[in-house]
C-alpha cells in the first residue's frame, strides 16, 4: 500500500501504461456475441461477429480497451504478475478516466468496447462494486452503447454480480486452472467453490433472462453475449485429456459461450512454477484451441479425440486429422450423398465448406475442380473423400501411408507457416509438453508424437 | 448476341438486367459489359440508369432471396472487375430460374457455376476487406469536434462504411475520405441515422473534398492518439512476440492511415 500516496499524482499515461501491462495476460478479449443497433443520444453499436480494430506485436487481436481497475491486490497467487508479493508499481484509474478513455477511443474507432477486471482492492464485494459502479457510469452518463466486457469476481456478492450483469454484455469468471488441485497449489486464496459459485449464478441469470425476454420484448437484458471463462494451460501437470473434459463440461453444464486457453507465460520466480526453456506452450495452447472448435462447431466429444490411455495431442497431425487417421473405417466419405455431419468430420472441410456442399450438390454433382473451389482443402481432404465414386489420386487407406503424406514437408500447411511457432519442429520434439517433462518418459513422448500411445 | 453497355453502378447494372427481361431477350445470349470494346455480330444497346426499374430488380431481389444474399450481390458490384456485370446478371438469372425453389439464401447456392463463383468471390473478398475496415479505419478529431477518416480501400465501399458508422455515431458530425476515388461521404447529427451523403468525384469535384481536409486537428487529438500508441505497445507479450503472425492479420496496405503504426 506504500505506492497509495502516489497515485493521485500519477497521470493518466502512466496508470493506462501500468493498468494495461497487467492486464495482458488475460485472453478473453472478444467483442463477439450481441447484435445491438444504435441508438439516437448515444454512442456505439454492437455487432455479432465481434470486430477486431487491431492486432498487437504477438499477433493477438486488440478488440477491446483491456485494462485493469486496478492492479492492487491482496491476494497472493503464484503465477500471477500482481500478486500481494510482488514489487511491481501499482495504480487505480478512477471511473471518470475510464469512462473518459473508452469514450475517446471509442468515437476514434480504436476499439470495441471495453474489458474491465481487476485486482482484488479491501475485498471482493468492495472490488466488484467498483466495477459495477464505473460501468453504471459509463453506460448512463457518458451513453456508451458499445460492448462492455467485465470480470465477475469470485467470492462478491451476489447482488453486485447481478445489478453488473444487467449493464455489460459478457461476464467471465477466470477459472484460472483446470483442476481444484492445482488452484490449491497455486493460488491459496482462490477456491474452486467460489469460482463455479458465480458462473452458476450468471448462468442461471442468462436463462431466467431469456424467459423473460420471450413474454416482454423490452426486459433490460442480462449478459446477452454469454459468459466465457479461461484457463492456464501448462502452469500445472494436468494433461490434454483432463484439459479437454473440464472444458466440456464447462459447454455442457455452465452453457458458457467460449472457454479461452492461455499458454502459461512465467512472470514470477517461484519454486512450485514449471520452468520452460522453450517458452510458453504455444503448440499445446494451438491444438487445445483446435480441439475446442470441434467440440462446438463440429459434434465431436472430448472422449473421441482422446482418450486416458493417449491423453496428449499429436504434435503432428491437427486434432482432426489425428481422429480420422484413427477411424479409417468411417472413410472414404462420398461428397454427393454424405449426410453433413459425416462432412464435418473429413479433414480439410469446415463448417463453411461444408454447408456449401450440402447446397451446391443439390444442383449438378460434384468434381474435385468444384470443391476447390468451395474452399475445401484438398491437400488434407483428398485422402478421406471421393467424388461420384472417385478418389482425386489413387490412394490407400493405410494408417502409415496417410500419416507419412499428411506430415509431409511440403505436402503440408505447417503449424508456423503462419509464424505461430518458436522453433521448428522435429520428430522428437516435445514443445507440447515442456510442462510436464517429468512426468512423461522419452519413449511415451515419442509414442505420443507418432499417435501410437 | 446483345451487348448491354452500363456504367459502374448498381443502378445502371439493375436496369440492364430488368431490360434484359422487359426487352425479353434469351437469357444465354446477353453480355452485360463494363468496357467499351467493339465486339463483332452483336447488338448493342446503351443502358441508362433509372431508378424505378434498379429499385424493382432490387425489391426482387430481397423477396426473393433476403436481405443477406441482396447485400452479397451490392457487395460484388463494389469490386473493380469489368466483368462484375456479367457474373452478377448470370447469377440473378440461374437464381430466379430456381421458380419452385427459390428461397432465402438461396441465390448463391449453384457455386458449381463459373460465373456464380465468380460474384461470390467478388462479393466475399469485397464484404472481408468491409469488415477489415470496419475495425482498422481511424478517425482523427478536428477542431470544431467533427471526426475525420481516411481509406484506400480496393473496393468501392464507401456506402457500406458510412451506413455502419452512421449506425454506430449517431451524434457525431464525421467524414470518411475515399483517397483513391477521391470520394468522401459525410455524415450529420441529430438528423437520423440514415442522414448521410455521399459528395466528390474525378476532376473538378475531387479538388472540392480535397480542400475541405485542410482543417487542423484539436488540442486533445495528439494526447489520445498517443495514449493509444502506448496502450498497444503494453498489450503485446513479449514472450510471445509473432510479428509474421500480426502481418498476417493485419497486412501492411491497412497500415498507411493507421494511428498505432
Amino acid at each position: 500500500m506504500e505506492y497509495m500516496t502516489e497515485v493521485g499524482k500519477m497521470s493518466v499515461m502512466e496508470k493506462l501504461a501500468i493498468l494495461t501491462d497487467a492486464a495482458k495476460y488475460d485472453v478473453a478479449c472478444t467483442s463477439s456475441g450481441v447484435d445491438r443497433r444504435g441508438e439516437a443520444g448515444k454512442l456505439g453499436n454492437c455487432v455479432a461477429s465481434g470486430i477486431c480494430h487491431s492486432f498487437a506485436s504477438d499477433g493477438r487481436c486488440i478488440s477491446l480497451l483491456k485494462i485493469l481497475l486496478t492492479n492492487e491486490c491482496i491476494y497472493d497467487c503464484k503465477y500471477c504478475l500482481n500478486r500481494r508479493s510482488n514489487d511491481v508499481p501499482r495504480a487505480m484509474f478512477t471511473p471518470e478516466e475510464i469512462c473518459e478513455l473508452t469514450i475517446q477511443f471509442y468515437r476514434r474507432n480504436y476499439i470495441e468496447g471495453l474489458f474491465l477486471s481487476s485486482g482484488i482492492v479491501q475485498s471482493p464485494t468492495f472490488t466488484m462494486e467498483l466495477i459495477c459502479r464505473t460501468i453504471y457510469l459509463l453506460r448512463t452518463k457518458y451513453g456508451f452503447n458499445g460492448y462492455i466486457h467485465v470480470k465477475a469476481i469470485p467470492g462478491a456478492d451476489s447482488e453486485v454480480i447481478r445489478q453488473t450483469g444487467f449493464l455489460v454484455d459478457r461476464m467471465s469468471v477466470n477459472l484460472e486452472l483446470p483442476t481444484a488441485d492445482g488452484l490449491r497449489n497455486l493460488a491459496p486464496n482462490k477456491h474452486r467453490k467460489n469460482i463455479l459459485t458465480p458462473m452458476r449464478q450468471i448462468q442461471n441469470g442468462i436463462t431466467q433472462n431469456r424467459n423473460e425476454v420471450a413474454v416482454y420484448r423490452h426486459a433490460p437484458a442480462f449478459v446477452s453475449g454469454g459468459q466465457s471463462t479461461q484457463m492456464i494451460v501448462g502452469a500445472t501437470n494436468e494433461n490434454d485429456y483432463q484439459i479437454l473434459n473440464v472444458a466440456e463440461s464447462l459447454y455442457q453444464k455452465f452453457d458458457l459461450k467460449r472457454v479461452f486457453y492461455s499458454a502459461f507465460v512465467r512472470v514470477n520466480e517461484d519454486k512450485s512454477l514449471p520452468v520452460l526453456p522453450g517458452g510458453p506452450p504455444l503448440l499445446r495452447e494451438h491444438r487445445l484451441y483446435q480441439a475446442d472448435w470441434l467440440l462446438r462447431f463440429y459434434g465431436f466429444r472430448a472422449q473421441e479425440l482422446l482418450s486416458e490411455k493417449r491423453p496428449f495431442f499429436n504434435v503432428m497431425l491437427d486434432p482432426k486429422e489425428d481422429w480420422a487417421v484413427g477411424h479409417l473405417e468411417e472413410f472414404p466419405v462420398e461428397i454427393n450423398r454424405a449426410p453433413y455431419e459425416k462432412l464435418l468430420r473429413v479433414p480439410g472441410i469446415g463448417v463453411q465448406s461444408a454447408r456449401r456442399i450440402v447446397a451446391a450438390r443439390r444442383s449438378c454433382s460434384l468434381n474435385f475442380e468444384n470443391l476447390k473451389k468451395l474452399g475445401v482443402v484438398l491437400k488434407r481432404a483428398l485422402y478421406f473423400i471421393t467424388c461420384s465414386g472417385k478418389m482425386m489420386y489413387p490412394t490407400k487407406l493405410e494408417e502409415d501411408y496417410i500419416v507419412r503424406q499428411l506430415t509431409e514437408k511440403e505436402q503440408r500447411v505447417r503449424f508456423g507457416s503462419d509464424g505461430m511457432t518458436y522453433r521448428q519442429m522435429s520428430l522428437f520434439d516435445d514443445a507440447g509438453f515442456a510442462g510436464n517433462a517429468e512426468v512423461i518418459s522419452a519413449q511415451e513422448k515419442w509414442q505420443t508424437a507418432m499417435g501410437q500411445l | 448476341m446483345y451487348v448491354y453497355r452500363c456504367e459502374d453502378t448498381l443502378e445502371s447494372i439493375f436496369t440492364a438486367i430488368y431490360r434484359v427481361y422487359e426487352e425479353h431477350r434469351p437469357k444465354d445470349e446477353v453480355l452485360l459489359a463494363l468496357d467499351e470494346e467493339p465486339r463483332l455480330f452483336t447488338e448493342e444497346m446503351i443502358v441508362t440508369a433509372d431508378q424505378e426499374r434498379s429499385g424493382k430488380v432490387a425489391r426482387t431481389l430481397c423477396r426473393r432471396f433476403g436481405m443477406e444474399d441482396y447485400e452479397r450481390i451490392c457487395f460484388a458490384l463494389t469490386a473493380e472487375n469489368v466483368e462484375k456485370a456479367q457474373a452478377v446478371y448470370r447469377t440473378v438469372v440461374s437464381g430466379l430460374a430456381l421458380r419452385e425453389g427459390a428461397g432465402y439464401g438461396r441465390l448463391f447456392e449453384g457455386l458449381g457455376d463459373a460465373q456464380v463463383c465468380k460474384a461470390f468471390k467478388l462479393a466475399r473478398s469485397a464484404e472481408r476487406e468491409c469488415c477489415h475496415l470496419e475495425g482498422f479505419l481511424r478517425f482523427e478529431e478536428l477542431e470544431k469536434g467533427a471526426l475525420y477518416a481516411q481509406a484506400e480501400p480496393k473496393n468501392n465501399l464507401l456506402p457500406f462504411l458510412m451506413a455502419h458508422f452512421a449506425d454506430r455515431f449517431p451524434e457525431e458530425n464525421f467524414l470518411i475520405h475515399d483517397v483513391g476515388r477521391g470520394i468522401a461521404g459525410v455524415h450529420y447529427r441529430q438528423t437520423g441515422s440514415e442522414a448521410w451523403v455521399l459528395i466528390g468525384g474525378k476532376g473538378e469535384k475531387e479538388a472540392a473534398v480535397t480542400q475541405g481536409m485542410e482543417a487542423a486537428l484539436s488540442e486533445s487529438e495528439l494526447y489520445y492518439q498517443s495514449l493509444f500508441r502506448r496502450f498497444c505497445g503494453e498489450i503485446g507479450i513479449r514472450e510471445r512476440a509473432n510479428e509474421a503472425l500480426q502481418r498476417n492479420l493485419l497486412p501492411l496496405h491497412f497500415r498507411k492511415y493507421m494511428t498505432e503504426f
